[in-house]
């Protein structure tokens, strides 16, 4: 496939000498700058023809649309399909496909996840040359909430140029004026004439022509899809079990491989002491140390490498970690929260001064969560090739191109051998959540392949190494203090936040340098009830080290700090006699997006009506990803102690909505994820190696205990936010509150209970938790 | 050598008779639709009809189904048309989709026994089958209205 072509080096080279035009196509916002220059010129193979990066049509007007975000159930693959077939004026139907791109176009980086600008607004010499750098870099990664606030515009932009392109190919068949031709489910009409062309018969003419800069991009009152729910595109074939995950690539002469790693994390492998053992067991290939590290069995299918890992023997050296165990890794939380020096991250107003002039007393709370795993249902895999020839390939269901390559890059070092060239396929994956950004399997199974050349290694992980030796959601506190006011809202508020930096610990195992622990904002984001009004405000954090990797987990200081702040805001609601729906309509007197998603849910759910004894509603809302969410949890506990989450109400401003239904279910899923966080699971350590091992020891919430959930879209007519994580972030909070409307008893640790303790903690008739 | 019906066909496997049925599926007649999640019959993704009745495969060995009928997701209907295959698409459940065979087969075997389930039927028939991404409230959904349209 030809990656850099006439055009763009064209452009290049003229912005480089100085044409103003040209510097303003290749650093703005138009076609050309944001899908044609980082992308690639249209050309014709076979009968397809390929207009752009994003948008192959073949001549029976199949057409494909390339969408290089991973597919991982949260439906992008439609939502960006929908945005290319609206402007290019086709319906909506299995004509069809997506496909993930494996050239790593510099238009397919993911730079709006470092940037941080929108690609509509984007522009200025900093936004240039990180697009540049990323581009190059191949930096493609899906995660963040991200992918439709990234390539909503470009796609779009995709679609209408190719629709441009199209015309033009038709006007010039037909010999009339482009300006008498319309388009319409796939064919350029000519309505004087009655003459019609489909775009199968036009795109091989229509690839070669130029590209406008700016097409023209339907208005809003003419969309046909965006904003109207579609069926996934992803779904006829996942009901009949054909999609090819991971686990289910099939390569010829195929071999299998299972793994141990260390159970105290970071431990060296001293000796396999039966190697020449399970040398011999039937089916078995290989036994290989991987970077000292890890122990793998291959062999001719993954059953026998399994049984022959069961059989190792391995010896592990000592480590720091050998001791550790849950409580002691709860005492540096706490003692972090003791620090007298923590990062500095937000200081507005004068917080100390505030308290200490306060006649009130001060409001102080501290809260826990532990560490959480991701639990995947497909178990993590990799499967790599490195050909006798020097090339290699790998087959993984991966968040990152890019942390494929390093990986495959990593584990072929370790084996000795520089690969002439490295293809990467991102398949289809089961679930992720964050857990699959990082280049472990790959590097591994990589390592292994260089030792069976000529033949493609899958490595499969067992559910107990998923769930025993990941990496996790970071265990994290907070001590949150704040005073009232006459009115008694906060006048001010200080949260010191503990936890081990995802950041630190992400780089230092995937990239080549690493911005440390201080600063990293994923450990306070949450944290700072920005949008709340409070005159005074200070965050700050901790760094807690330990010997337990941490990754990035499905909305991540989120997960914990808005559980520790929407209960704080609660409790300080209740020290001020105030009902916390009214009390937060106060705190966000100049937020109106907020109020108005905050009053949604409030309505959902009917706030204020009585509720039967032994039961509770509560309600917390968080900004993240550039939307807003609430939700009122409506949890029951029954006489046995036991807490059920009944329903959950769900309000969310997720700006532009691309696929309502597919935001919905986001909203769906994204409370189930956080019910099992906040009621049920936890990682917790003894010895220094995690107890836990599969799904008996690590529970998630099941169907008998599912909440019914109803979900409300607020259409605030903002460009799209982010949809993945937002469903997650308030539901602890909320179900804390219920908690203490149930109970009249605050619960600041997660998982919010045992059946026992809750037991012990109801202890009176529950009033109804508002008289508004 | 191990002699079953799989999806109306009859297959001659060559694997040891204490493999898994469940890798028996995936590896050796590389039906991949059946699915690998905890291999200790925890969250009944590896769901498949023996004589029509629904099993974890995973901890189901190669001896166990020697002369019998398995049904896998590949042979749930020949196009798709099966009633839940229909009514999963109506109500858009999969979401990574990794589970849902195990759903589908799961939820098959209860309205092949309980044309009309209840709701709490339903929860208790369905209750060991996980899904990761919180597709729950739409598989009740999608079963209902499979036993509707039916």
């Amino acid at each position: 496939m030809p990656l850099l072509l006439s055009r763009r080096a064209f452009l290049l080279t003229g912005a480089a000498l100085g044409g103003t035009a040209l510097v303003a196509a290749v650093g703005g916002v138009g076609y050309l700058a944001l899908v044609d220059v980082d992308g690639l010129d249209g050309y014709v193979d076979g009968d397809r023809a390929v207009l752009n990066a994003f948008l192959t049509i073949h001549e029976d007007g199949r057409v494909v649309v390339n969408v290089p975000r991973t597919e991982m159930g949260q439906g992008i693959h439609t939502g960006l399909a929908m945005v290319v077939a609206e402007e290019l004026d086709i319906p909506f139907d299995d004509r069809i496909s997506v496909e993930f791109p494996v050239e790593p176009l510099p238009a397919y980086a993911s730079w709006f996840n470092v940037l941080q600008q929108r690609p509509e607004e984007a522009s200025g010499p900093v936004v240039w040359i990180g697009r540049r750098v990323l581009g190059l870099l191949g930096f493609i990664a899906t995660g963040a909430s991200a992918s439709t606030m990234a390539l909503w515009y470009p796609m779009r932009l995709a679609g209408a140029a190719a629709r441009q392109m199209l015309l033009a190919a038709g006007a010039a068949r037909l010999g009339v004026p482009v300006n008498q031709l319309t388009t319409a489910d796939g064919f350029v009409r000519h309505e004087a004439s009655g003459q019609s062309l489909s775009y199968g018969e036009l795109a091989r003419e229509a690839s070669v022509l130029p590209p406008p800069n700016d097409p023209p991009l339907k208005p809003a009152s003419d969309w046909r899809l965006i904003g109207r729910s579609q069926p996934r595109v992803d779904l006829p074939a996942k009901i009949r079990g054909e999609p090819v995950f991971g686990m289910d690539v099939v390569q010829p002469g195929l071999l299998y491989a299972s793994i141990r790693h260390a159970p105290v994390f970071g431990a060296q492998v001293a000796r396999v002491v039966n190697e020449a053992e399970v040398r011999t067991v039937a089916g078995v290939r290989d036994v290989a140390i991987i970077d000292g590290r890890q122990v793998a069995v291959v062999a001719e299918s993954w059953w026998r490498a399994e049984q022959a890992a069961q059989r190792l023997d391995i010896e592990w050296a000592q480590t720091d970690g050998d001791g550790i165990n849950s409580a002691e890794m709860s005492a540096r939380l706490q003692a972090a929260l003791g620090s007298d020096a923590p990062y500095e991250n937000i200081n507005d107003g004068d917080v100390e001064a505030s308290i200490a002039n306060s006649s009130m007393s001060v409001i102080e709370k501290t809260y826990e969560v532990p560490f959480l795993t991701h639990a995947c249902m497909e178990p993590m895999n990799a499967t790599v090739i490195v050909r006798e020839d020097g090339t290699a390939e790998a087959w993984v269901p991966s968040q990152s191109p890019l942390g494929v390559r390093t990986g495959v890059q990593r584990g072929t070092e370790w084996g000795s051998v520089e690969p002439t060239s490295i293809t990467c396929n991102i398949t289809m994956n089961g679930g992720a959540f964050g857990r699959r950004g990082d280049l472990d399997v790959a590097a591994q199974a990589a390592f292994l392949a260089t030792r069976h050349r000529g033949r493609p290694v899958k490595l499969i992980w067992s559910r107990e190494e998923d769930v025993g030796r990941g990496l996790y959601r970071s265990h994290a506190a907070a001590r949150l203090r704040a005073v009232l006011g006459p009115d008694g809202l906060p006048s001010a508020y200080d949260a010191l936040v503990a936890a081990q930096s995802v950041i630190e610990s992400v780089a230092g195992r995937n990239l080549p340098f690493n911005p440390g622990p201080d600063g990293d904002r994923l450990t306070v984001e949450g944290g700072d009830k920005l949008h709340y009004a409070i005159p005074n405000r200070r965050i700050r954090s901790q760094h807690v080290a330990s010997h337990v990797p941490i990754g990035l987990w499905r909305s991540n200081g989120f997960s914990f700090n808005t559980f520790f702040t929407e209960s704080f805001i609660d409790e300080c609601a209740l020290a001020a006699g105030r009902d916390p729906l009214d009390y937060r309509r106060a705190l966000l007197r100049n937020s109106p997006r907020h109020l108005t998603v905050l009053n949604r849910v409030a309505e959902m759910a009917g706030w204020g009506s009585a509720m039967a004894p032994g039961r509770g509603r509560g309600i917390a809302i968080e900004e993240c990803y550039r939307s807003v969410v609430a939700q009122v949890a409506e949890v029951t506990v029954g006489e046995d102690g036991v807490v059920t989450v009944d329903r959950v109400f769900c309000a969310i401003d997720v700006g532009m909505v691309i696929n309502p239904d597919a935001v919905i279910a986001q909203m769906e899923g994204g409370i189930a994820f956080g019910v099992t966080a906040a009621l049920m699971s936890s990682i917790t350590l003894e010895s220094g190696a995690v107890v836990e091992s599969n799904f008996h020891d690590f529970p998630m919430l099941r169907l008998a205990n599912a909440p019914e959930i109803e979900v409300t879209i607020v259409d605030s007519g903002l460009p799209p936010g982010g949809a993945g994580e937002p469903g997650i972030v308030p539901i602890a909070g909320a179900i804390a509150n219920a908690l203490q409307a149930a109970t009249g008893r605050r619960i600041r640790s997660l998982p919010l209970t045992t059946t026992e303790t809750i037991a012990e903690r109801r202890t009176r008739t529950v009033l109804p938790t508002s008289a508004v | 050598m191990t002699a079953f019906t799989i999806n109306g066909r009859v297959v001659d496997v060559d694997a040891a008779q204490d493999t898994p049925l469940l890798w028996v599926i995936r590896e050796h007649l590389q039906l991949t639709g059946t699915k690998f999640g905890c291999g200790i019959a925890q969250c009944g993704a590896c769901t498949v009809h023996i004589d029509g009745a629904p099993t974890r495969s995973c901890v189901t060995w190669l001896e166990d189904v020697a002369g019998r009928e398995v049904t896998t997701i590949e042979g749930l209907s020949p196009d798709a048309s099966h009633p839940l295959q229909k009514a999963w698409i109506d109500e858009q459940v999969p979401q990574c989709g990794y589970c849902q065979s195990g759903q589908l087969m799961q939820a098959a075997a209860l309205l092949e026994s309980n044309p009309n389930p209840t709701r709490e039927q339903i929860i208790e028939h369905m209750d060991g089958n996980i899904c990761r991404c919180g597709t729950y409230v739409r598989v009740i959904s999608a079963i209902q209205r499979a036993a509707r349209e039916a």
